[in-house]
């Protein structure tokens, strides 16, 4: 077992999702050494040496996760609703400040990794530069850097916008230059006010281009899609993971495209959907309906979300049953959509078709696969690192549990969920 | 009508009565003093809606002001040259984590004496977004100084009087509150601490125009020529003020200290910095030379890194007791010596500021005026004493609760428990976490 005895930690568990099995399995200890599971038994089995020393975490009564993944955030994000276009207006230092307070914030609230999709500049490198100065506490970084666009195109502000196949090669190695752990290219356009979201952006060959040279490098590569046909591209491409990935017709009409969830299902990449945050706009709406004066304007847009919303559940559902991997992912702090809330967007996949534990293992193992950091995370099991989640109640009864979070232990280290430097 | 709010203590030090006031209480709106006094002298002014913070076991004072503080810096023994290679944006998020201590440290109004390029004028805008929280910051925007002079690498070099005329017209185009100028070298590596840097003519410019908006100025001065420059420059604060000649001797010039008198110039000596070096160096920290990076420093320190440990250990008993002499002497003389902590910089961190108070006291001050040299008289020194520093009616609403009466021992400034800003009660997060930054004094002190 473990050498240095001071650094022992057993953590007894009530029950166990480990992130990978459908079971949960009841009275389990954790043995962690230092940063890193050592063994992962039944609490009956556990046999420590008597004359070795060790700390004892209790928590009998209650249930232990792997610590969440959110495989997309935005950490620049305000979310207070103002658009990107209106954010990139801050200068670097102030987006710094905000990185540095989100990362905190989504740290507390129990995700221990983020795959940061985009932020402006080199605010992202920087940030984490401070977290290595121990300046900022944050949760593991999976960093893009600044996300591939086209000229006009969605998040192109951020600052690397590249026409063209050498452009494209370039602006990869650059930012693996620079630091960067996957490529975040945006195929359609977006919410960004010059692009485009029903029409692909990059063609085939950048695209192809953007895939080959990250895949060099050994780093995967994320795509915004907005709509339909850039999925198609983006699949041929051999892009790793579809962000969105929206089902829209060019004309704007919303249809379940089967050959293309066919593609994505035999090409093997992973969806994330982004589904939360549709699902808490229309929560907050139905909230304000309930108290406030809801205008005819207020109804009309809440009728349109929710119908949108249907479709992209729609989807959700056939996705899961044709096997695709669902990799959840929040999209915060984009839009209206605030850090720390996570749960709103696992809690959407339950709402899509996933059980609860599904939905877990969506944002743990699987959203670890599809950043390419499941030898090491995502799951509890012997030779992780040991960033782990104990919530009081028991989330697979109902996946709103999740959100009774009682401690968050990143690297081996309970975090202070009550620090606010 | 707004909300009243309503602080009860055991004791109210409000900095304008001599005497603590038992039960003493101070009523607040939009985030100004509206009246104080004892309890029940005052009660029936209270609303029945009001919201009462009842800290009956806890002292009431007013928010304290630290003239001198440097929120890029780490206070880990780093010098200020490593401070100047870091990139702005980690700088601003150290800036900010920096605010937040020495805010939950019971600062309510700081005086930033030298940050990079405009990375403390970001912070101040993120605040003003609601991005960040912040004690009130008496900015400078960046130090100004000669090429190669001290903190040059802050962005801020100049030569001629129009050059420095340019820059203070456009610090105070950028929003600044107040020149700071280094008017000798500092630990910086290319700069001569021994050696005036301006002109005078060159200071003149940069005083001249902060007179013409207004605004206050303060000189960092480690000799004695740069003292006597700035003086003749009307500088309002003297920084440092160390008596050495361009000799590197230290002794205390009486003639000068009255010039300061006359002038009715503050003297901000930064004692602790120097003591906070020491505890390091006794503790085996802080390997880098840090201050004494400065090749004219350290040229006279050689053989191995055990002697070079002590050579500095010694350099810094005998300076720190230096200072403390001349402290004393100014403190007898009625000079106008307030409280500036100069953290974070070297190994002096930020959310510690009652060390340098604690020194004041030990260099003469009653516990009474170490305390006003971190309220009304640094306030007054930051040209606020009309705003801050004192409970008082109109003044805002910046309080500390300490579990323990800095009037019995100024180190007591150190038991914070909760904290109000313009009105706000500010929440400081886990107690474990205001554990993280304070600096303890190691047991053989």
């Amino acid at each position: 077992m473990a050498n240095e005895s001071n650094q022992l930690l057993v953590i007894k568990a009530g029950q166990v999702i480990d992130g990978k099995s459908k079971n949960v399995k009841k009275d389990i200890s954790i043995v962690i050494n230092d940063n890193q599971i050592v063994d992962v038994k039944p609490s009956g089995e556990l046999d420590i040496p008597e004359n070795l020393n060790y700390k004892l975490l209790d928590y009998s009564d209650k249930t232990v996760l792997p610590g969440l993944v959110d495989s997309h955030v935005h950490l620049t994000g305000i979310g207070d609703g103002r658009t990107g276009d209106e954010l990139v207006t801050l200068p670097d230092e102030i987006l710094s400040i905000n990185m540095a307070n989100n990362a905190r914030i989504h740290l507390q609230s129990g995700v221990t990794t983020v795959r940061d999709c985009g932020a402006k500049n080199n605010t992202a490198f920087h940030l984490r530069e401070a977290a290595e100065m121990e300046i900022a506490e944050t949760p593991r970084l999976v960093l893009s850097g600044r996300p591939l666009a086209i000229i006009g195109g969605h998040l192109g502000y951020f600052g690397e916008e590249i026409t063209g196949e050498d452009q494209c090669r370039a602006a990869v190695r650059y930012l693996v230059k620079q630091g960067a752990d996957f490529i975040k290219v945006t195929a359609t356009g977006g919410s960004t006010a010059t692009s485009h979201p029903l029409r692909p952006s990059f063609s085939q060959q950048e695209l192809n281009v953007i895939a080959e040279e990250a895949h060099k490098f050994g780093k995967h590569v994320a795509a915004h899609c907005a709509s339909s046909e850039a999925m198609i591209r983006v699949l041929n491409a051999g892009i790793d993971t579809i962000i969105h990935g929206t089902f829209k017709e060019v004309d704007g009409t919303n249809k379940y495209r089967e050959d293309i969830a066919e593609l994505i299902a035999e090409k093997g990449a992973y969806v994330n959907p982004t589904i939360g945050a549709a699902s808490l706009k229309i929560k907050t709406m139905e909230s304000k309906k309930a108290n406030d004066n809801f205008t005819e304007q207020d109804q009309e847009e809440l009728d349109f979300i929710k119908t949108e919303q249907e479709h992209r559940l729609e989807c959700f559902n056939k996705l899961i049953n044709l096997g695709v991997p669902m990799s959840a992912g929040s999209d915060s702090a984009w839009g209206e959509y605030k850090m720390g809330n996570y749960f709103e967007e696992i809690e959407a996949h339950v709402q899509g078709g996933q059980s609860p534990v599904e939905a877990i293992m969506s944002a743990t193992d699987i959203a670890a696969q599809s950043c390419w950091i499941d030898d090491s995370l995502g799951s509890i099991e012997t030779g992780k690192l040991a960033d782990i989640l104990i919530v009081s109640e028991d989330p697979s009864k109902q996946i709103e549990n999740l959100r009774t979070v009682v401690d968050v232990i990143k690297d081996g280290q309970l975090i202070d969920r009550r620090s606010l430097l | 009508m707004s909300e009243q709010s309503v602080i009860k203590s055991k004791v109210m030090i409000d900095m304008v009565n001599k005497n603590p006031i038992e039960d003493g209480a101070v009523i607040f709106e939009d985030g100004l003093i509206t009246l104080s006094g004892n309890y029940e002298k005052i009660k029936n002014k209270i609303r029945s809606d009001a919201k009462i913070y009842d800290y009956k076991d806890s002292v009431l004072i007013p928010g304290m002001v630290d003239c001198h503080t440097h929120h890029n810096g780490f206070g880990d023994g780093r010098s200020g040259d490593s401070v100047g290679e870091i990139e702005d944006d980690v700088l601003t998020i150290k800036s900010a984590k920096n605010a937040k201590t020495s805010l939950y440290s019971g600062v309510t109004t700081i005086r930033e004496n030298g940050p990079k390029n405009t990375t403390m004028m970001k912070l101040r805008d993120a605040v003003n977004q609601g991005l960040a929280i912040a004690p009130r910051m008496v900015l400078c925007g960046r130090p100004i100084a000669i090429i190669g002079g001290h903190m040059g690498y802050f962005g801020g070099e100049v030569t001629g009087p129009v050059e420095s005329l340019a820059l203070s017209r456009q610090l105070i185009k950028e929003g600044v509150d107040y020149f700071k100028i280094t008017a000798t070298g500092g630990s910086t590596a290319t700069s001569f601490p021994l050696r005036p840097s301006f002109s005078q003519k060159e200071l003149n410019a940069v005083t001249n125009e902060a007179k013409n908006y207004g605004l206050l100025t303060a000189t960092h001065c480690l000799s004695m020529e740069g003292i006597d420059n700035s003086l003749n420059a009307d500088v309002d604060m003297i920084i440092h003020c160390n008596f050495d000649n361009n000799k590197g001797e230290s002794k205390f010039n009486e003639k000068l200290a009255e010039k300061i008198a006359k002038k009715g110039a503050y003297v901000n000596p930064t004692l602790h910095v120097g003591r906070a070096r020491l505890w390091s160096l006794t503790m085996g920290e802080s390997p880098s030379l840090g201050g004494g990076e400065n090749k004219r420093f350290s040229s006279s320190i050689s053989g191995d890194r055990k002697d070079i440990l002590e050579a500095r250990l010694d350099a810094a008993k005998l300076g720190l007791e230096t200072k403390l002499d001349h402290c004393r002497q100014m403190i007898d003389m009625g000079l106008k010596v307030i409280t500036g902590s100069d953290s974070s910089w070297g190994d002096y961190a930020l959310g510690n500021t009652f060390h340098e108070t604690e020194l004041l006291v030990e260099s003469g001050y009653s516990n009474y005026q170490g305390l006003e040299s971190v309220t009304i008289n640094a306030a007054m020194a930051l040209g606020l004493g009309d705003t801050v520093g004192s409970i008082e009616k109109g003044k805002s609403a910046d309080f500390a609760i300490l579990k323990n009466n800095p009037l019995d021992d100024i180190k007591n400034l150190s038991t914070v428990e909760e904290v109000f800003l313009m009105g706000q009660h500010i929440d400081r997060g886990s107690d474990e976490s205001n554990k993280t930054y304070s600096q303890i004094k190691p047991a053989q002190f």
